[in-house]
């Protein structure tokens, strides 16, 4: 049987623990790289149920430190849609420790970068720091894991906040607008049918009790994994996070409540309209989830479609027949089947259907016959490339190793994924596309100009 | 100052540096950390020498290296950047125009010689021409949609009316639709020169290989000569001048205001840039504070000082609800006006020393961050210490110093504010929330410029 080398260094720390929350178990340790003996991500587990994931990079003297929690927006209800985005906004602000606007000094006055993200199925905040100043992002997150000050002047002042957000990302941008239609026509059960900034009417209505008990629910260490990539010692990394989580207790995290997506059986499709001047087209397949087994072909169909001016869509759509300007496709990294999206824009003087016509044929092809082998390799090699760009930083990494624990439970999934790629044949990708492109199920959405407001326009600025 | 941890203060050492043959400057940052190369091949000549009528020029050659060679039409070439792995764009600003490439460590080799043959023999096919012109002009109309950007550039025309730094790399329908193969040829004959380059190498690539690599990469290209800057310093526009971008059915307001800031060379650069800081440089920011965090009008409320070979603009950038937008404008000058009047108290500027040196390390935390640091040196031309005596520059700014900066740089007489909105919904309430408003002008946002 191996035995782990820390494993006494850890038995001393486990000794000197208050209680059994604060004793670390040790969980594994997985290469994070493609080699055997790249540098491993170590995994720890408290007592109270908190992962904490460790890559030690000592390639600069900085370390990220992401806190990820497992909600996002598809744990919300009808009527409180948004709250977990809300959260982003909320846990800036006052603690039982640290009065409002103190949390910022702080890691400002250190030297360090912070900020969060929310989607669907996920929450995360991190710090980077000068890694001399680890300890603080270990006390500030912790505190505000437990302690957050959630009364009416935070959520009235943050409600306006994320309001003014909403409308940046979504009412004014039409793209924003059009992406937000198309999960609520594909999506009718699911809880991927609402937006995770939430609907204008629910963000105005969220009382402090709805985010204590949001608060209370789904911010606990046993709905958490921490990420520490950097260049700090592990020793330091686990006494430094015992001592501050250690005494935090575990909460009951209520049992996934989502009702799967019933098959769509029929063509959706909705127009709006919207000052710009050329339309778009986007149009929704139901996909797998980032952990099915299609998932690595359907996104190397993505690419072979859709990534860069060598792709099938943008030679045909926008090179040659020049009626997009921009083409687009995307397959959701969701942890419940989600969409494959197709994005295109018209040009001048063409429409939507003669885009729908073009994208159609591209569909039919690749039902039809297999991708070609050479197309194969550059998708393969781009998927690659776009993998050690987002491997380039201390935050690049602790966000990917974060991201593959939270949906598949891997932190180095994304090498995992790496390997499924480069095993993928053009047969593979023929039967995703057969099974995932059915014309007779898919959401289209078209954004038209709005010609009235055009002519409005004009007559106001004479 | 602060006692303050003075490891914060240690500089990275430069990448390392040579000369290739025909005098083009090399610049390497070794890290073997990962299996990756990034690449620069950096022009001292950007969409400033545009000609006047022929705005977008400049862009166009660079779109046009990927377009055809002398042994690769446009659809090979695409397919053999892909291939191996890599990628290439172009990064272009009114000083300098840089090829940005990135490729997977092991297909390097193969990867410098297809850019070193788009570099040296582009062959400008006429069709390839005429259909980037029309991708061109696509973007312009569909850049109409982003109202952030039609801020931007409606700041800049107004600020910089009639001077290079106000007119558009993208170019205008008009200028691109008037630019042929003659005009690309020439641009490229002049400006893509081995004096008038520098080549760089960040990632996985030794100093060694590197020069062999980079001598590859502009063997080709003729040795030409290095080429003055033809942008003069900027004039201030007189008066607060407001500009209306108007759009219809706007929930929102995108806001920008300000004037010209800083220059490089100005022995009250760094000062300046730690007063805007304060003022609003980070998220607890006085602009932040006063905008988001007490009132809650925009998401983001920002003050940037921009930087190139000559004066360049201040602005405060903030994005309120059409509601909120005249009050929001008033608050953002009384801020600007106390700033300039009361300047910046001690505390302050303690706070955001700490801030601006032990966050330092994020500037230089990664291989190709390091390398533009140097690339913006030789590009620019800045000072050689600009970015290793930042932290030794910022430790040693005093209150007096950087009040005295403000009130030397920055003006709220001379103001251009520009707004992007409804017109109707929004003017009346914007006029009256600025005192001594000299003129306003309204232009319809799918405006032909």
């Amino acid at each position: 049987m191996k035995v782990d080398p820390r494993a006494d260094a850890l038995a001393r720390l486990n000794a000197s623990a208050e209680s059994a929350n604060a004793k670390w178990s040790f969980d594994g340790a997985t290469p994070f790289g493609e080699a055997p003996d790249a540098a491993p991500v170590r995994r720890y587990r408290l007592g109270n149920g908190l992962r904490l994931l460790f890559l030690e990079d000592a390639s600069a003297p900085v370390v990220s430190y992401f806190t990820w929690y497992a909600v996002g927006s598809r744990h919300e209800r009808p009527g409180k849609t948004g709250l977990a985005h809300f959260f982003e906004h909320l846990m800036f602000n006052e603690t039982e420790a640290r009065k409002a606007g103190e949390f910022d000094k702080l890691l400002e006055e250190n030297g360090a970068e912070s900020n969060a993200a929310t989607w669907v199925d996920w929450t995360y905040y991190y710090e980077s720091l000068p890694s001399d100043r680890f300890a603080l992002a270990v006390t500030l997150e912790s505190e505000r894991m437990a302690k957050l000050v959630l009364r009416e002047p935070q959520v009235a002042s943050e409600k306006e906040v994320v309001a003014n957000e909403r409308r940046y990302r979504v009412d004014d941008d039409v793209e924003g607008a059009a992406n937000e239609l198309l999960y609520k026509t594909a999506f009718t059960k699911h809880p991927y049918h609402w937006p995770t900034i939430g609907w204008m009417p629910d963000i105005l209505g969220y009382t402090p009790v709805d985010c204590e008990r949001f608060y209370k629910t789904y911010y606990a260490p046993n709905n958490a994994v921490i990420i520490v990539v950097g260049d700090v010692r592990e020793e330091t990394v686990l006494r430094e996070v015992r001592d501050a989580y250690g005494k935090l207790s575990s909460s009951v995290i209520p049992a996934e409540d989502c009702e799967p997506e019933p098959p769509q059986r029929e063509v959706r499709e909705v127009e709006i309209k919207k000052p710009t001047a050329t339309e778009k087209l986007l149009v929704g397949y139901h996909g797998p989830a980032l952990g099915d087994a299609d998932h690595a072909a359907l996104t190397l169909l993505s690419e072979i479609m859709f990534g860069g001016r060598a792709s099938r869509a943008h030679r045909s759509m926008v090179i040659e027949k020049e009626m997009a300007s921009e083409v687009r496709g995307w397959v959701s990294t969701f942890h419940d089947p989600g969409l494959f999206e197709m994005f295109a824009t018209a040009r001048e003087g063409h429409q939507t259907r003669e885009l729908l016509t073009a994208l159609d044929r591209e569909i039919d092809r690749v039902k039809r016959d297999v991708v070609l082998e050479d197309e194969l390799v550059r998708a393969k090699a781009r998927l690659e490339l776009g993998t050690l760009q987002s491997l380039e930083s201390t935050s690049g990494k602790a966000e990917v190793i974060g991201f593959y624990e939270l949906i598949l439970g891997d932190p180095s999934g994304v090498f995992r994924r790496l390997d499924v790629y480069r095993r993928v044949t053009a047969g593979d990708i023929r039967k995703a596309a057969r099974r995932y492109l059915r014309d007779g199920a898919r959401t289209i959405v078209r954004v038209v100009p709005d010609e009235d407001d055009d002519e409005e326009a004009r007559e106001a600025a004479q | 100052m602060n006692a303050m941890n003075t490891t914060a203060l240690k500089t990275t050492p430069p990448p390392a540096r040579a000369t290739l043959d025909g005098g083009a400057t090399l610049l390497v940052e070794e890290s073997h950390a990962l299996p990756l190369v990034s690449i620069v091949i950096a022009l001292r000549s950007g969409s400033a020498f545009d000609p006047p009528g022929k705005e977008g020029l400049a862009r166009i050659v660079g779109r046009m290296l990927r377009r055809g060679s002398e042994t690769m039409k446009a659809h090979a070439i695409e397919d053999a950047l892909d291939r191996l792995g890599g990628e290439m764009s172009i990064d272009l600003s009114a000083s300098s125009l840089a090829v940005q490439a990135q490729v997977i460590g092991r297909n390097l080799e193969p990867f410098i010689e297809l850019l070193a043959q788009l570099l040296g023999t582009p062959t400008f096919p006429e069709d390839e021409l005429s259909r980037l012109k029309r991708e061109t002009q696509a973007e312009i109309l569909e850049a109409r949609d982003n109202d952030r950007s039609l801020a931007t550039y409606a700041f800049r025309k107004a600020l910089f009316t009639g001077h290079p730094y106000g007119r558009s790399s993208l170019g205008t329908t008009a200028s691109t639709g008037s630019i042929t193969e003659a005009d690309a040829r020439a641009f490229y004959t002049r400006h893509f020169a081995r004096a008038n380059a520098l080549v760089a190498f960040a990632g996985d690539v030794t100093l060694d290989q590197a020069r062999v690599l980079g001598d590859k990469l502009l063997a080709r290209l003729r040795v030409g000569e290095r080429i003055a800057d033809p942008v003069a310093a900027p004039a201030v526009v007189k008066g607060r001048k407001l500009f209306l971008v108007d759009k219809p059915d706007r929930t929102q307001t995108q806001i920008l205001i300000g004037g010209l800031g800083t220059w490089p060379h100005d022995d009250d650069h760094v000062a300046i840039g730690v007063a805007n800081a304060i003022f609003g440089g980070t998220f607890t920011s006085r602009l932040m504070k006063a905008v988001r965090s007490e009132r809650g009008w925009s998401y983001g409320a920002y003050a940037r000082l921009a930087v190139d070979r000559q004066r360049q603009s201040f602005s405060m950038w903030t994005f309120p609800s059409a509601t909120d937008a005249a009050p929001c404008i008033a608050l953002e000058l009384e801020l600007l006006q106390a700033w300039i009047d009361r300047g910046v108290t001690g505390e302050e500027l303690d706070f955001i020393k700490q801030y601006l040196i032990r966050s330092q390390c994020f500037e230089v935390d990664t291989a190709p961050k390091r390398l533009h640091q140097a690339i913006d040196i030789e590009i620019l031309t800045l000072p050689a210490d600009y970015h290793s005596g930042y932290a030794a520059k910022v430790a040693e700014v005093t209150v007096e110093a950087a009040n005295a900066a403000v009130k030397r740089r920055i003006s709220t007489d001379d103001l251009a504010i520009v707004v992007v909105g409804t017109a109707s919904d929004i003017r009346e309430g914007i006029e009256k929330a600025i005192p001594n408003l000299a003129e306003t002008t309204v232009t319809p946002f799918d405006a032909e410029t």
